[in-house]
């Protein structure tokens, strides 16, 4: 069995000791980023990514996912215990899990959310290493055609999870791909859009982007909201669901894992859509819709499920193909090119250490999650007591430091600075920054291969639908725009961002 | 004023005003044909799509209805902005400890239920955790101390 000689390879990697104590590391990062509202992953990764350069690639790679799905677990203490989301693939987990709470079944609602979610991360798991050597087969016959359409589906996957307007979102999409030119051309050498400055001669940088935007901006704006954290002082004891409520939640965890599995794998999927979606199905095939809402245990175990299923599977299209599909996956790739790792479908075997490496330490992580998040559950709880007038300048100090030691250069902050302003601007005007940075990291791929496929196609436009996976491709696009346009929908998809 | 959506419009006028600042920054690279695209092509296309769009989104926002101006929350963006801008202005002058004092205090002020003493304290143990993670325990090379 392949699976198994490639799952051996890369545990032999994942147990190493430097590798276990980083993926260790970004669990623990994780779980506190997600316990602790207003600080989100994307912010976390974008500032710890320049920390991780001086680290083997494999254990920054091992480190930074760690953080993506320890996030998950860390989310859902505080939308139990607080009713205040960590994460926003936590929001549905507020709806039952803090009624349970409320109720006095605090301990039993952490424990099922943990359950759900080592069950689903374990599945996940298994499901990445295998979908890959297929995927991965199928993208060796990707020409610079399927790319490129492969990259319009992933971004316009990701103007469909966009919240608001989808054409602000797509409006997001074309900066992010211009300001992705800034540089030197690639195919003949010439500066582009470098206002002369030496600095922006490799292009502008994507830390400080990615800081700026997630880190600064984030913050300035949620200073300005007024602060509500009182703590829900109930003690969580009994921690062990009984065997009625396991039974319940069997179901409920499967299919919350089905549908993240599948959500995430899609252009612009990953937790937050997986774990709406999986409330909504569990609600209609309930018998007892109308416990929801109210403390049912299976509207906290498949979000749960699905939105950590979703937040693993998500990483596919990035380890298969090297595309993003989501802004998080999008700094992944970040990660990968400052290590000199060109992300695709030749990672699996050109480095098939560092590929099966990052998969087998997912179910790692998540067995060290669970033993981190059920008996230390006491240790998170009292963290939230920390005021955040004390976290965030911590916060803006950090970014600081990060964007500064990519290339020891103040040039670098002020691009920040920069960049911070503008996605204050953003906000402000609804145009939500992650279209954006996604745009930005596919800007150069997309234009090389558009460049590429003309090409050789001697300047025939039809090319991309002449060949027929670009075609599917292109005609999943469509469908996707059409879903997006349709009325019916987007009274749908308000609805379901206003819970 | 009355029944203009002010932040769509704003986007709007930022994207004309963005495409129209690359049209002219890459004015004078290549086209190229279809078959053989220039370093131009690429990027004056995305441009003049980017100020059709503002244009689109500007002219719904005349005719939508009324939208006031977003709330902002000056004191924070200012102090926040103002911590950044120190960063960059003092490290290499100051080193990193001062530096994190400096940058810890203004970014605190941000904040409304700003305490003084604990923000002194918090910036004085923030900038001794700083020195020693950055510099003694990841090895960034930033001087810790004024530079003469």
């Amino acid at each position: 069995m392949d699976l198994i000689s490639n799952l051996a390879t890369g545990f032999a990697v994942a147990l190493t000791p430097l590798n276990l104590a980083f993926c260790l590391m970004g669990v623990i990062i994780g779980t506190l980023v997600g316990v602790l509202p207003g600080i989100a992953p994307i912010t976390t990764i974008a500032i710890l990514l320049p920390f991780t350069f001086t680290l083997p690639p494999a254990s920054a790679l091992i480190m930074l996912s760690g953080i993506f799905y320890g996030a998950q677990y860390g989310g859902s203490t505080t939308a139990i215990l607080v009713n205040l989301p960590g994460e926003s693939s936590s929001i549905v987990t507020c709806l039952d899990g803090h009624q349970m709470a409320r109720q006095g079944r605090a301990g039993p609602a952490l424990a099922i959310a943990a359950i759900a979610s080592f069950f689903a991360g374990t599945v996940a798991t298994v499901i990445i290493a295998t979908a890959s050597v297929p995927l991965s087969w199928l993208a060796i016959k990707f020409t610079a055609a399927e790319y490129f359409s492969l990259m319009v589906l992933g971004l316009t996957g990701s103007v469909a999870l966009a919240h608001g307007s989808p054409a602000k979102a797509i409006a997001m999409v074309l900066l992010g791909l211009l300001f992705g030119l800034v540089g030197i051309d690639v195919n003949t050498g010439l500066p582009r859009m470098t206002l002369n400055i030496g600095e922006l001669g490799d292009g502008i940088g994507f830390v400080p982007i990615a800081i700026g935007m997630f880190g600064i901006a984030e913050l300035a704006v949620a200073l300005g909201r007024p602060q509500d954290r009182s703590l829900l002082s109930v003690a969580v004891k009994n921690l062990w669901p009984n065997w009625l409520e396991i039974r319940a939640c069997l179901p409920a965890m499967t299919r919350g894992t089905a549908i993240g599995s599948i959500l995430g794998v899609l252009p612009g999927g990953g937790a937050a859509l997986s774990s709406f979606a999986a409330y909504a199905v569990e609600k209609k095939v309930s018998a007892t819709p109308e416990r929801f809402g109210k403390g049912a245990i299976e509207g906290v175990a498949a979000p749960e499920a699905a939105n950590n299923a979703g937040a693993q599977t998500s990483f596919i299209p990035l380890l298969t193909l090297g595309i993003p599909g989501n802004a998080i996956m999008a700094l992944m790739v970040g990660a990968m090119m400052i290590h000199g790792i060109q992300p695709g479908p030749q990672v699996m075997t050109a480095q098939p250490e560092l590929f099966w490496g990052i998969i087998a330490s997912m179910w790692l992580g998540n067995l060290m999650l669970i033993v981190l998040n059920l008996p230390l559950i006491g240790l998170w709880v009292s963290l939230l007591r920390v005021p955040y007038r004390i976290l965030f300048p911590a916060i803006v100090l950090f970014c600081c430091i990060g964007t500064f030691s990519v290339s020891n250069s103040t040039f670098d902050i002020a691009l920040m600075l920069l960049f911070a302003v503008a996605g204050v601007f953003f906000i402000k005007v609804g145009a939500e920054p992650a279209p954006f940075i996604l745009g930005f990291i596919l800007g150069p791929l997309m234009e090389e291969n558009f460049r590429r496929a003309m090409n050789l196609s001697r300047g025939n436009v039809l090319v991309f639908l002449e060949r027929p996976i670009s075609a599917a491709l292109l005609v999943a696009t469509l469908a996707l725009l059409v879903v997006l346009i349709l009325p019916a929908v987007r009274a749908k998809r308000e609805e379901v961002f206003q819970e | 004023m009355g029944r203009i959506n002010v932040p769509d419009l704003a986007f709007g006028l930022f994207l004309v005003g963005v495409g129209a600042l690359a049209l002219v920054l890459i004015s004078d690279l290549p086209m190229g044909t279809t078959a053989r695209m220039g370093a131009g092509y690429v990027p004056r296309a995305l441009a003049v799509i980017i100020i059709l769009f503002g244009l689109g989104l500007g002219g719904r926002a005349l005719l939508a209805g009324h939208v006031g101006l977003p709330e902002i929350a000056w004191r924070p963006l200012a102090l926040i902005a103002g911590a950044v801008g120190l960063f960059a202005l003092l490290l290499p002058r100051l080193g990193l400890a001062l530096t994190s004092l400096a940058v810890v205090i203004t970014a605190g002020f941000a904040s409304h239920d700003v305490r003084f003493r604990e923000n002194i304290v918090v910036a004085l143990s923030l900038a001794a955790f700083a020195v020693g993670l950055f510099v003694y325990a990841l090895g960034l090379p930033l001087a810790i101390w004024p530079v003469r």
